[in-house]
């Protein structure tokens, strides 16, 4: 089955999400198309590990699929939604726990200002992302890697760095204020 | 309803997963019955979703979206299967059982409604019980840690290496002064201090400057007006201070120092 036709990719995601409720599977297909390279990444980046990153990659589309009026597109962001859950799942794994907790991230409403439905405007977001992390100051953009990427609390990071735990929240919070601020002003640029 | 969170960032926090204990459970009680912070917590997860794109990119194989395309057609034709069957007549079942089986019926259906009702009740008290020790937990591991952070303070304290430096106000700044505790042979440092809330787009950004080297940034700061600003670092160990500086550095702070110097001391 290929979703690659030129009416799958003009399709938004609302519309594909609207289709799969209608069963239909050339939508998903599309949708996977869009997003599984993205989701990919960042499972692999935290997993470090493939088969267990593919296997939590096809799982999450195929609960797309079983239950897409879950997600609700007039309040939240497809992209924004299935990187939240994608992280969440894999940390849960990661961490051992139960990977059923990730199932309460399904109703979780997830709203971006961002475009990222298209491979471009992916791609133009991952560089004002990677940007904003690599003007942090090292110490900060290490508190927020070791918290997105291995999902370690503020006093988890304290013990793995040996930084006072007092430290570590004045520097997440610093580095959060930073990101927020610069990716505002990067994308208002750009637009 | 408990207070909204005094910060916004809280927000972000908690979905970047880093609160844990009272703060996290704060957020968790109060967005529940507060729309407005619903709403923010929603922004935030969007926010940090973002950092999932400076992962490096790795392409999926191709045989995922083959087993997921199975997969998804195998429960389509299931899926219809149970749709279609035709519903049973009621008359069928008073056939079979005739007036035992109402009366089984009677008893078994409240009861099994029952024992359903009393099982979610259940699993819900188990969860929120889960929750609370989690919660505890994280908050004694919190507590371990200050009391380690306070030992190591009293035994910077009292250690004869450890030097106490002022920091001055300079000429055309804003006003402010400061104090420096500083232990080279155990990498530590305290600052102390009141200075002027920054300009907008700006922060301040405390320097250690070695006898020798690059200055190393040992803390970003926005002060409050009336405020005093203290904490604590940890810092490479064996490093000999010539002086300690604060300087005026776009928010957030720079690798560098690349603004003016707001305060000074020598040690």
């Amino acid at each position: 089955m290929s979703a690659d036709t030129g009416t799958e990719r003009r399709a938004s995601d609302a519309e594909l999400i609207e289709r799969i409720v209608q069963r239909d599977q050339t939508a998903l297909a599309a949708l996977y198309d869009r997003y599984a390279g993205m989701l990919s990444s960042v499972l692999n980046r935290i997993l470090r590990d493939t088969q267990a990153a593919e296997e939590i990659l096809q799982d999450i589309f195929f609960q797309l699929w079983s239950a897409p009026s879950r997600f609700d597109a007039t309040r939240g962001s497809l992209p924004a939604w299935l990187m939240v859950i994608a992280r969440n799942r894999a940390i849960s794994r990661l961490r051992r726990h139960n990977p059923a907790a990730g199932d309460e991230l399904l109703e979780t409403t997830v709203v971006s200002t961002f475009n990222i439905e298209t491979a471009a405007s992916q791609q133009q977001l991952l560089g004002l992302v990677k940007g904003a992390l690599e003007n942090l100051p090292a110490e900060q953009r290490a508190a927020v890697e070791l918290a997105f990427f291995e999902g370690l609390t503020h006093s988890e990071i304290a013990k793995r760095t040996g930084d006072p735990l007092g430290t570590v929240k004045t520097r997440l919070r610093s580095a959060i204020e930073t990101l927020k601020r610069n990716l505002h002003s990067a994308a208002a640029s750009t637009t | 309803m408990n207070a909204h969170p005094t910060r916004e960032e809280d927000f972000d926090l908690y979905a970047l997963g880093a609160l844990e204990g009272d703060e996290k459970l704060a957020i968790e009680s109060h967005v529940t019955s507060c729309a407005t912070c619903t709403e923010k917590l929603a922004a935030a997860r969007g926010r940090i979703a973002l950092l999932a794109l400076a992962a490096p990119p790795v392409a999926p194989s191709a045989a995922v979206k083959q087993r997921l395309m199975q997969q998804v057609r195998a429960d389509a034709e299931r899926s219809p299967a149970a749709a279609s069957a035709p519903p049973r007549a009621p008359q069928e079942t008073e056939r079979a059982g005739g007036f035992f089986g109402r009366w089984w019926a009677a008893v078994l259906v409240p009861a099994g409604a029952v024992l359903a009702l009393a099982t979610i009740l259940l699993w819900t008290e188990n969860r929120q019980l889960d929750r609370q020790l989690a919660a505890l937990r994280a908050a004694a591991e919190q507590q371990q840690q200050q009391l380690q952070e306070v030992r190591e303070v009293a035994d910077m304290i009292e250690s004869h290496d450890t030097v106490t430096v002022s920091l001055a106000q300079q000429p055309g700044m804003p006003a402010g002064a400061a104090h420096v505790m500083y232990n080279a042979k155990m990498g530590m440092l305290m600052f102390d201090g009141e200075i002027a809330p920054a300009p907008a787009a700006k922060s301040y950004q405390l320097w250690l400057v070695p006898a020798d080297g690059k200055p190393i940034s040992a803390g970003v700061f926005n002060p409050v007006s009336g405020r005093t600003d203290h904490w604590m670092m940890k810092l490479p160990q064996g490093i000999a201070a010539k002086e300690f500086a604060v300087s005026l550095e776009p928010t957030g702070g720079m690798p560098q120092p690349t603004g003016p110097m707001v305060l000074v001391g020598h040690a």
